[in-house]
């Protein structure tokens, strides 16, 4: 019994970890489509500069803290930058250059080695704490801060969708017409969304980097934006409390199917393939009979054009 | 020399496979992620064909762009027709899209799994043309190409379908009160919007390898060449393509290789900052 306490422990610890920084990213993704209304399907180039910019900053001399808020900064500005000629344009436009961009941004990072180490990766750098923390209680340690940030993001979004300044943003869901004819400026209000959506995306990316402790361009992949997009649409649009729960169901449901080929004749590569059959099928499914998620409201979908 | 060639090959084949994109785009109001899909789809059933049964390229052709039709068809009487029954929004389609996109990609991985094919055809030695030397299989291509978009251009000016299909893509209610069939005509845009785009995927295998996600790498020159040539215009897509074909090769003159690929995205974005509309005009 205490043995089998001890395995399933840091197991659960593991899968709390991952769906805590996922719940992150996630989050940030349904500020800027649950509601602003934004197709962004480059969001994990946003958890990509993340990780990089911690690490590379901290490589280079600066302390952890600070590289962390570079990090943040950097992938907000990145976020203006794709805002800036797409966000006055059908919506549809974002979802192509921002994929794009996030498909460059991965070559980038595969090719210039002398920046980014390419296909090798970066590891051994420094996490926090990692002196005091002993190490095998470093993932609890983690999981605790990573717990606080998730509260303390959550609260903050709620509070910012509640504000005027939210109530704009799910009115330029609804029908732009409106906000922009009570002088609002629909686009400023849009690039913000998109700003804070990106660098909460760099908040993550920086968690991400720091539990799994090495970082290579494969690590965000397209699928990573289309995981996020399925944890949303399965928590329902627009509620940030349904992200959370739809990311620990989702990362529940990785995690727990990579054993599920012991009772599938498949082969390690078709399981994966088989894995993704099903979360596309999902996706599909979800968005064709059940567009509102578990905990979405009907009347919450920005689904009207 | 050797670049503009290899750039006319891969143009012809992002412009006849974004065609079907671009036509899509503007009939039904929403892109469609899992265009590329459906072109690693019509090479792979080529392949199996070819490779697996030993049939000739021209009847694998033939059978890949039945196969990929088929499919097409199936995937609009079963998701499309009936979201847009329920008045789906672009954003909801845009979104089973991507599902779509996942499913086709992964079917083909578990099916074939990850790693490259080639068909089972001879190696010819290429020949020498001002220099540069050209093979069969590209010859091949542009002549395909060609007269893929010549059937293309009587479809749409000489026969009631075509004419129907670009009234639609106009303007889809008034199509509809003037006693079109609409249901029938998207149909028939997605036969012919598929089907070259199958048609691409098994040219396209010629002078590639084949992979599952080749059709994923070729959806963003694909997006570059329908914005360039303005969404629903055919025929700027083509020349959207060539355009962004002939910049990728020979950009490699330049810059490195590994940035072929960057170089669709940064034309798109250059052309939606300046002429969001396409520089030969279409929907904005």
């Amino acid at each position: 019994m205490i043995e089998y306490v001890d395995t399933l422990l840091p197991y659960i610890t593991t899968i709390l970890l991952i769906s805590s920084i996922y719940a992150i990213f996630s989050l940030g993704l349904n500020l800027e489509w649950g509601f602003t209304g934004l197709i962004n399907f480059g969001h994990v180039a946003f958890l990509a500069i993340g990780a990089y910019t911690t690490v590379m900053f901290n490589m280079s001399g600066f302390p952890l803290f600070l590289s962390v808020i570079a990090g943040i900064v950097l992938s907000g500005f990145f976020g203006l930058l794709l805002g800036i000629p797409t966000l006055r344009l059908r919506e549809d436009y974002l979802a192509i250059v921002t994929i794009g961009f996030s498909e460059v941004l991965r070559f980038i990072l595969l090719n210039e080695q002398w920046l980014t180490r390419g296909p090798f990766g970066i590891h051994g750098f420094e996490r926090p704490l990692q002196d005091v923390i002993p190490y095998q209680h470093y993932n609890t340690f983690l999981l605790i801060v990573y717990l606080v940030i998730l509260a303390i993001i959550y609260l903050s979004l709620e509070r910012l969708v509640r504000s005027p300044w939210g109530r704009v943003l799910k009115s330029i869901r609804e029908d732009e017409a409106v906000p922009s004819a009570l002088g609002k400026n629909v686009f400023w209000y849009r690039l913000q969304s998109l700003m804070i959506g990106s660098a909460i995306a760099g908040l993550a990316g920086a968690m991400l980097a720091f539990y799994i402790m090495y970082i290579e361009p494969n690590t965000f992949k397209p699928i990573e934006t289309f995981h996020a997009w399925i944890i949303i649409i399965l928590g329902g649009t627009a509620s940030n409390k349904g992200t959370i729960v739809g990311a620990l169901v989702f990362y529940t449901f990785l995690s727990v199917t990579q054993f599920t080929n012991r009772f599938l004749p498949f082969t390690a590569h078709q399981m994966g393939a088989f894995r993704m059959i099903v979360i596309g099928l999902l996706l599909m499914l979800l968005m064709m009979y059940k567009p509102e998620g578990i905990f979405g409201k009907k009347e919450e979908l920005a689904l009207s054009d | 020399m050797q670049l503009v060639i290899n750039g006319l090959v891969i143009g012809s084949i992002i412009a006849i496979t974004a065609i079907g994109l671009s036509m899509i785009y503007k009939t039904l109001n929403f892109v469609n992620f899992a265009h590329g899909d459906f072109v690693a789809f019509a090479a792979y059933i080529a392949l199996f064909a070819n490779a697996s049964f030993g049939m000739n390229l021209a009847s694998a052709f033939l059978i890949a762009i039945l196969a990929t039709i088929v499919l097409g068809v199936l995937v609009e009487k079963v998701v499309w027709r009936p979201m847009r029954r329920k008045n789906a929004s672009r954003t909801t389609l845009i979104i089973i899209s991507i599902g779509l996109a996942l499913v086709l990609r992964n079917t083909l991985i578990f099916i074939w799994g990850g790693s490259t094919r080639n068909y089972d055809i001879p190696v010819r030695r290429g020949f020498e043309f001002f220099g540069a030397t050209i093979t069969l299989n590209q010859v091949l291509v542009i002549i395909a190409a060609f007269i893929l978009v010549f059937a293309l251009h009587c479809l749409l000016s000489r026969t009631k379908i075509g004419k129907s299909m670009r009234a639609l893509s106009d303007n889809i209610d008034l199509a509809r009160i003037s006693g079109i069939d609409v249901d029938r005509v998207i149909l028939w845009t997605w036969v012919i919007g598929v089907g070259l785009a199958a048609a691409g995927g098994v040219l396209y295998g010629l002078v590639t390898a084949i992979r599952p996600d080749m059709g994923w790498y070729l959806l963003l020159p694909m997006f570059a060449a329908v914005i360039l040539g303005g969404i629903g215009n055919p025929y700027g897509t083509i020349a959207g393509g060539i355009i962004i074909g002939l910049s990728q090769e020979l950009s490699t003159a330049i810059i490195p290789t590994e940035y072929k690929f960057a170089v669709s995205f940064v034309v798109m974005t250059l052309v939606l900052l300046l002429k969001p509309e396409g520089i030969f005009g279409g929907a904005k």
